[in-house]
């Protein structure tokens, strides 16, 4: 019997997401998110999904603009030095989707706890802080050894995890380059709290390849529901020492979320499509000036 | 022209704050206003203190950037993760989380933040504008600001603009916890931070007295008491005896200008 190849298109790959999931999406505010797997799951017109977060962005502005999101757990949704985040401050302030807030770092903690086999995460720290007040998901008790009060932070329980890495195999395992930064590391937690981990890479190599430098991989191939070579999958977020930050799509994205109008041409144009078009669109010399030098 | 700019007086200000030994954590912003007040004052007072009195203090750039070679920066990264900022020289990065710093046993001696709005307790409020419940502004969330405000020991809240809407009696949410109970009540809740140290503004300097009471520590020169009691849109009392904030020394400045920030990156041009 031979090793199962994991290696699928982009549209099975998001088949493996089902209306109402909870999911969580890699990268961390405007870095590194798997976007072409984003843009497949506004594709496919995914439902009622809960996006389980640390520092949202872009990720989340377009699948909520595109209808596809019941609620967002999060500590951040934005669009860093592009400004705030359009479709999602319409959505909150419309009442059209549901938020929960948790402060970053704890967040991450969050799925932390997944990975321990925890269902909360402690916290001694948010006496007077809004969060607990509004949040009912945030449970208060007394801490059994101080007495004072402590905070129990619910697990994140994803039903799916996506990310997008540097490089991986058939199989599944994903590798971060040799220097990597929080957004690197982030996905490595994520992935640590789910068994239906969906990915794209870079570039898929062969496994000899990847066993030149074990230290790097990340997320083990039997996490992998499947794997996905897609380059440029981040785009228009930068994929560390792969592509950089596309920042005239990013300013076309913001203007066109300005309004539901323009934002639906939006979709129309460059989600509703094939990824192949949409990286077409974004044409081949404008991507290929977005090559970190060193990455081929 | 002036001697100094507003930024300056308030770096060296800050720069006195800080004692030797102690840890110094700041976030990156975007947009020059809250980048100034941010991440660019912050860097240049804790690159004095540590070209002056503070030569053991540790600089923790973006939160994972471990004293970083300031004065090699080419220009001011524009967003927290840049590539560029990942060859910036520096002792250590964070590449773990939790990472080198544990930020729960309460190492972080002094940090910076902001928001949207802050009131007279010193509540800071970067999650919503209006009723919690059906916002008027969904603003970006509460990040890492409840952290801040509760657990690191002394927090600058530095704020862009000084106006009305900005300076509220009760914030609109609770993002950062302040002293609305007071010095007391923080210890009670379980907070472990001693709370906002100072608020920093174009116009001038608020202080918080003994049982956590805001008061209007000074005001910077060529600033009136009437443009502070305009626009702050909670009763800062009697300003009759308030002092105008200490003025840079020409050696002060001369260090901020050619050592701490020889390419002028984090306070810009005097002219």
């Amino acid at each position: 019997m031979e090793r199962t190849s994991k290696l699928v298109s982009l549209a099975q790959a998001a088949a493996n997401i089902h209306d109402g999931d909870r999911i969580a999406i890699g990268g961390f505010a405007v870095y590194q998110k798997p976007m072409a797997l984003v843009r497949e799951i506004v594709r496919q017109k995914k439902k009622d999904l809960t996006i389980v977060g640390i520092v949202n962005s872009l990720d989340a502005d377009l699948l909520i603009g595109a209808g596809c999101v019941r609620k967002i757990e999060t500590s951040y949704v934005g669009l860093e030095k592009y400004g705030l985040a359009p479709n999602y401050r319409r959505a909150v302030q419309n009442g059209e989707i549901e938020v929960d807030y948790y402060p970053e770092m704890l967040s991450w903690d969050r799925f932390r706890a997944d990975r321990e086999g925890w269902p909360y995460w402690p916290v001694y720290y948010l006496g007077g802080a809004d969060i607990v007040l509004r949040n009912k998901n945030i449970i208060e008790y007394k801490c059994p050894v101080t007495g004072k009060p402590v905070w129990a932070m619910p697990a994140a329980k994803p039903d799916a995890v996506i990310v997008h890495a540097y490089q991986g195999d058939r199989y599944g395992n994903l590798q971060l380059p040799e220097r990597h930064l929080l957004p690197q590391i982030q996905d490595a937690d994520l992935v640590r709290s789910c068994r239906n981990v969906i990915a794209t890479v870079e570039k898929i190599v062969d496994t000899e390849e990847i066993k030149k430098n074990p230290q790097r991989t990340f997320s083990l191939s039997f996490r992998n529901t499947c794997i996905v070579e897609a380059p440029f999958g981040s785009h228009p977020t930068a994929t560390l020492l792969a592509t950089k930050e596309d920042e005239m799509h990013f300013r076309e994205y913001v203007a066109a979320a300005k309004s539901k109008d323009t934002f639906d041409e939006y979709l129309k144009k460059y989600i509703y499509t094939t990824e192949e078009d949409y990286l077409n669109q974004i044409g081949k010399k404008r991507l290929d000036s977005l090559k970190e030098a060193g990455h081929e | 022209m002036n001697r100094y700019t507003t930024e300056e007086l308030i770096a060296v200000h800050l720069s006195h704050q800080i004692s030797d030994g102690e840890v110094g954590f700041t976030g990156l912003a975007t947009g020059k206003a809250a980048a100034n007040y941010i991440a660019n004052i912050p860097l240049a007072a804790m690159g004095l203190a540590k070209a002056t009195t503070a030569p053991n203090l540790t600089i923790l750039l973006a939160g994972w950037s471990v004293n970083p070679d300031l004065a090699n920066l080419s220009k001011m990264p524009e967003s927290e993760y840049d590539t560029e900022l990942m060859y910036l020289p520096c002792e250590a990065q964070m590449v773990s989380w939790p990472g080198p710093w544990s930020h729960h046993r309460g190492e972080i001696d002094f940090a910076f933040c902001s928001g949207a709005q802050v009131d007279q307790y010193g509540n800071v409020n970067s999650t919503v504008i209006g009723d919690p419940e059906h916002p008027k502004v969904a603003l970006v969330g509460p990040i890492f600001v409840p952290e801040h405000m509760a657990i690191f020991n002394r927090e600058y809240i530095m704020m862009p603009h000084h106006d009305r809407r900005n300076f509220v009696e009760h914030v609109d949410s609770i993002t950062g916890v302040g002293y609305e109970r007071g010095r007391e009540g923080r210890l009670e809740m379980g907070l472990t931070g001693k709370g906002p140290e100072r608020i920093y503004t174009p116009l001038c300097i608020f202080g918080f007295d003994e049982e956590g009471k805001i008061f209007v520590e000074s005001i910077h020169p060529g600033v009136t008491k009437e443009q502070v009691i305009e626009n702050t849109g909670f009763d800062v009392g009697d300003l009759g005896n308030v002092p105008f904030t200490a003025e840079p020394t020409d050696e002060e400045l001369y260090l901020l200008r050619n050592v701490v920030d020889p390419n002028r990156l984090l306070l810009g041009e005097t002219e």
